[in-house]
């Protein structure tokens, strides 16, 4: 199977090229990039070739793509790629509209193509023994969650609202809205929002926020998305779910197995994750979707589209004052 | 010497005994207590004397301070009572379960002269005290988020006065005002409250409420509280600014964990965690009120700020109730 990986605008484009070239089967067949230094370097990194900007990949026989341009520009990318029937992995957020990812999903559909939204945290073993514990029925019934995706300021296009389409709370609430999703079966039904920029000077868009959510089925949640890491912080941020049921409680912290390492070198703590590579896991299961010829992905296109729904009502949220009903 | 009468002996009404027992200068006058049994086991325990009622207290003992440990719903009765009867009052928190009643305390102890105290014990705890001094010394830069959480297992308690709503006003009124009293002192007035809450969800002796408070300042906080968990009580604070992220896990923070090998007749092999503190934070708490008392001078936490406290976990429940957003009046 021949896979490409368009554009590294995202720095995820990194560990994705790092798991396709150690899966059997695939091969990293090219890179493409709007911007040739970029698309060069990667090239050279990963010794593969560089074609140019996606178009031309489109061009090539290649039965995948990994698209991780920046957020504004998934649309134009995987509807063109949808219509040159490449299989497709999109990175979160899967847009910055819902009409955009609404006609990324149609495009998709009516070409026979898989898209898989890119939520690796699904994939980790943490989070894939919590999804069987809570489906054993080990909590009871859930009433309540609280979760966090905190980290720090990426900068860059980020922080472009015409890039990215908004700052923390667009590019943390994803995650975890997906996570809520999964572990209740419900959908959010209603998001109430503060929002602001507060930990950076100048930002032209937010850097932090607290949304608190109802579900369709009763339950209640809080999720803090905000780049609110400062830099001597002993690790990039986290995602926690902590789960409140009839029976129990449940707390995962993924990225919980790591060991600090305290060092004159950093001037710091820092934490040293030895934990599974999670980025690696979804490559691998959306190769084996392909593979396998699935009729839909583990996490789909429609998936994306209700966590980036939750992040966008947190901005309506937040502009208005009230609570924003979905749906 | 300060001769304190103290109404009400349940869990924190013999924190408080003990802590008067402990400090010179004070004595015990006597204890009011309804369930006799207890209460006199209680005056045995803390050599003092038992008595059926507030008034009994009066006739048959000299006091100078009445401090009033009973269910929050009796406090202001019992404010009024001892008000009227010209003692200063030392009253546990929450400081009542209207504004209409915590008003009335502040009027009838101004009115007959004498001193109002609302333990908001959290600015007392070494921790929490720790934590706003860092925050003065600008620890951690401008702060833009703060997370408190607080709760664990359902409490219990005589007549099962938590499980009513109307009684205790859940976890929102009874527990989580400490953080809104610590938040306060730390980032000033509030602006915003909404909330969420398991309360009247027909659920048997489990509540956990998520509060999204916006200070007048502009810091974005997260108040949690539960009593959904089977087991335990844990505090965590977390204070995040632009040079810095202060993290408090009370549970994590323990000096001393005493592990026993099972045997027969001694339970499970539980590790049993201890933090001891040369003071507990609670007769540091009562000490400061007396020494207030003494020199007149104005206390860390006052009534009015307990009133104020009051305020934003009355907004929660309302916002709770009515799922709208509750904007606060600033006073002052």
């Amino acid at each position: 199977m021949k896979v490409g990986i368009v554009s590294f605008a995202h720095m995820h484009a990194h560990s994705y090229a790092n798991a396709l070239q150690s899966i059997k089967g695939v091969e990293f067949a090219a890179i493409a990039d709007d911007l040739p230094e970029r698309g060069q370097a990667a090239a050279d990194q990963y010794g593969v070739r560089y074609v140019g900007d996606y178009p031309a990949l489109l061009a090539e026989d290649i039965d995948a793509l990994i698209v991780c341009t920046e957020n504004a520009r998934h649309a134009e990318v995987v509807i063109a790629a949808a219509k040159a029937n490449k299989h497709i992995l999109c990175e979160k957020p899967i847009a910055t509209t819902l009409a955009d990812a609404q006609a990324m999903i149609v495009a998709c559909r009516e070409s026979g193509v898989l898209l898989q939204t890119a939520f690796p945290v699904r994939f980790h073993p943490a989070v894939q023994r919590v999804k069987r514990l809570l489906e054993q029925g080990r909590v009871g019934r859930i009433l309540a969650m609280r979760g966090t995706n905190r980290g720090q300021n990426p900068g860059g296009w980020f922080v472009d609202p015409a890039l990215s389409g908004g700052g923390a709370v667009l590019d943390h609430t994803v995650h975890v809205v997906d996570l809520m999703r999964w572990f209740t079966g419900s959908e959010v039904r209603e998001v109430y929002a503060e929002i602001d920029t507060r930990f950076h000077d100048s930002l032209a868009v937010d850097d932090c926020g607290l949304l608190t959510l109802e579900f369709a089925n009763g339950v209640i949640a809080s999720h803090d998305p905000s780049w609110s890491r400062c830099a001597s912080y002993p690790t990039w941020g986290d995602v926690t779910v902590e789960i409140i049921g009839t029976e129990g409680t449940l707390s995962l912290d993924v990225f919980r197995q790591h060991m600090l390492l305290h060092s004159d070198l950093s001037g710091h703590t820092t934490h040293e994750n030895w934990g599974d590579d999670m980025d690696s896991l979804l490559v691998a299961d959306f190769i084996r979707s392909v593979a396998e010829r699935k009729a839909s992905p583990s996490v789909t296109g429609e998936d994306g589209l209700r966590a980036l729904e939750v992040a966008l009502a947190a901005y309506e949220s937040a502009t208005s004052g009230q609570p924003v009903r979905i749906g | 010497m300060f001769r304190v009468g103290l109404v009400g002996c349940g869990t924190i009404g013999s924190v408080h005994a003990q802590g008067y027992t402990r400090m010179e200068d004070v004595e015990l006058a006597g204890i009011v207590e309804v369930r006799e049994d207890h209460g006199r086991a209680m005056a045995q325990l803390f050599h003092t004397t038992w008595y059926p009622t507030i008034e009994a207290l009066f006739e048959e003992a000299e006091v100078d301070v009445i401090d009033i440990c009973v269910p929050t719903y009796l406090h202001r009765g019992y404010v009024e009572t001892a008000a009227r009867a010209g003692k200063h009052v030392i009253c546990e928190k929450p400081m009542a379960r209207t504004l209409a009643d915590a008003q009335a305390m502040i009027d009838v102890c101004e009115e007959n002269g004498v001193r109002l105290f609302i333990a908001q014990v959290l600015r007392f705890f070494p921790q929490y005290r720790k934590a706003y001094e860092l925050l003065q010394a600008g620890a951690v830069g401008q702060v833009g988020t703060v997370r408190t959480t607080r709760g664990g297992v359902f409490p219990t308690s005589w007549n099962d006065w938590y499980a009513s709503a109307e009684n205790s006003g859940t976890l929102i009124v009874d527990m989580i005002i400490h953080d809104f009293d610590f938040l306060r002192w730390c980032f000033g007035d509030v602006r915003r409250v909404y909330a969420k809450s398991l309360r009247g969800r027909d659920l048997n002796r489990l509540d956990h409420a998520f509060v999204s408070l916006r200070f007048e300042n502009g810091v974005i906080a997260h108040v949690e509280g539960t009593w959904a968990y089977p087991s335990g009580f844990q505090t965590r604070l977390e204070i995040a600014g632009t040079g810095g992220v202060l993290e408090h896990v009370g549970d994590e923070e323990m000096p001393i964990h005493l592990s026993l090998r099972e045997r027969i007749g001694r339970s499970e092999g539980v590790a049993v965690p201890e933090s001891p503190l040369a003071k507990d934070p609670y007769q540091l708490e009562l000490e400061h009120f007396l020494a207030c008392i003494q020199s007149g001078a104005e206390p860390i936490v006052t009534a009015r700020d307990a009133y104020e406290a009051l305020r934003i976990s009355l907004a929660a429940l309302e916002s709770a109730a009515t799922g709208r957003p509750i904007e606060l009046e600033v006073r002052s």
